[in-house]
């Protein structure tokens, strides 16, 4: 079976004005100095195209911070892919959207940290509040596709309905409400960061309610978060089998968090061709398919329907990459996670303070 | 069900790409959707031009051997669909 990488993350720097306590980054970040220069990327991306890659998901860091970000996009585009920036909108002028939205950007994808100005500028360690409603109105005139992208958990879920209204306001089309997922930066702020059942419960009904109510309007996409979940999610839609990321100084990995895995040798796309890394390299071959399965995902129905859940959390919470994900039900490890939630479940909601925040890199 | 006299038009940020040896695929946000036979004809039309009852006429004229209430059900309802994704809208 041969797979193709429908979706390229570029994470072009991970540098970033914002410090929000649940990066998805890694807690090892590449440097300004090691980044990739404007050919190196834009080769890259031309060679997605040619394994077939559709999407193009400029990410970081903050993409803005790269001086020479018209140019991807540009390059990007000219090489025939669909072009989505992954913003925290700080550092985005009008005139600098409009450069963008002219060298070829289809879409723009704006986070919010929260509804209330207070605590989204505590997430994010920055005012950055204000500033991302301003980019939201702006982005919302141009001739692009618009998301809002609002991440929630403990501290705000319940507020879900004024986020809702908050995007109904900016008249956004699409609406992705993501809960905080625990890699990187979120792990050390779990404890404050988890929902419980009920706030998820709740969440839930509110989603389904708005969904209703905004058909053809409004779409929205909610991300609960895995530890509640009775399957674990298929991570990155399989190990290898649909998704690449290539970081900001041009290793190629098979999710966000593939090089917290001991023993992977990560390629770089300034080193080998891009369709040699994807199809051959060990370690996009390393989980991809079924043969590194251990019981009970080896016999498990639902092997080719999640692919034994995320690598990366098994390593986090059972200290074997090969392991069927903690958050499976049927994992032999799942008492990690139903001792989290036991402890979330049951303790008093944590002080929204005391935060461990995400360190930019020199 | 959209107005007949509505004008049926991509939304900002979705776009068709034709790529010589490739199939036409629709691009939007988060997805793609391969075009193939019939929905590549229906998605050309939708120019922001035609109304979607000229859009559904042309349709009609196109394929004389199909029944032409079909043609009209099966093309409201596709672009319903691309309109409850937000990759379509009627002005």
């Amino acid at each position: 079976m041969s797979f193709i990488p429908l979706a390229l993350i570029a994470e072009v720097t991970h540098r970033c004005p914002l410090h929000c306590v649940y990066c998805s980054n890694p807690l090892e970040m590449q440097r300004r100095t090691t980044e990739m220069a404007t050919e190196d990327w834009i080769g890259v991306f031309r060679q997605a195209r040619e394994l077939g890659t559709l999407q193009l998901h400029l990410s970081g860091g903050e993409p803005l911070a790269r001086a020479d970000l018209t140019e991807l996009v540009a390059g990007a585009r000219a090489g025939g892919l669909y072009v989505n920036l992954i913003t925290s909108g700080v550092g985005l002028s009008a005139e600098l959207l409009s450069r963008l939205i002219a060298a070829g950007l289809d879409h723009l994808q704006l986070s919010m940290q929260d509804v209330e100005e207070s605590l989204a500028n505590d997430i994010a360690g920055a005012r950055s509040h204000a500033l991302k409603l301003e980019v939201a109105r702006m982005a919302r005139q141009q001739p692009i596709a618009f998301t809002l992208n609002v991440v929630v958990h403990r501290q705000n879920l319940d507020r879900l309905e004024q986020v809702i209204a908050m995007a109904e306001q900016l008249g956004t089309d699409r609406l992705e409400i993501a809960n905080v997922q625990y890699y990187g930066w979120a792990v050390s702020n779990r404890d404050r960061l988890l929902p419980t059942r009920e706030q998820l419960k709740r969440s839930l009904e509110v989603v389904e309610r708005a969904r209703e109510r905004l058909k053809g309007a409004m779409r929205i996409d909610y991300v609960v978060p895995d530890y509640y979940a009775r399957y674990p999610k298929a991570c990155m839609g399989g190990w290898g089998q649909r998704l690449m990321l290539i970081d900001p100084a041009g290793f190629a990995l098979p999710c966000h968090a593939a090089r917290t895995i001991p023993g992977l040798d990560f390629s770089n796309a300034r080193e080998s061709p891009l369709g040699w890394i994807w199809h051959e390299s060990p370690a996009f071959r390393r989980f991809r398919g079924e043969d590194w399965m251990q019981e009970p995902c080896r016999t498990c129905e639902r092997r080719e329907i999640d692919f034994g859940g995320c690598r990366c959390q098994a390593l986090l919470l059972a200290q074997d990459a090969n392991a069927t994900d903690p958050v499976c039900s049927l994992a032999p490890s799942h008492g990690i996670v139903r001792d989290i939630l036991e402890r979330v479940n049951t303790h008093a909601v944590p002080e929204a303070s005391g935060w461990v925040y995400r360190i930019d890199p020199r | 069900m959209p107005h007949l006299e509505s004008v049926p038009r991509l939304a900002a940020g979705c776009r068709v790409s034709t790529v010589a040896g490739e199939q036409p695929m629709l691009l939007m946000p988060e997805g793609a959707l391969r075009l193939i036979g019939t929905s590549l004809k229906i998605v050309e039309l939708c120019d922001g031009q035609r109304t979607l009852a000229e859009v559904i006429t042309q349709l009609q004229q196109q394929f004389p051997a199909v029944d032409p209430a079909k043609i009209a059900t099966e093309t409201v309802t596709f672009l319903e669909r691309l309109h409850e994704k937000r990759v379509l809208n009627f002005a």
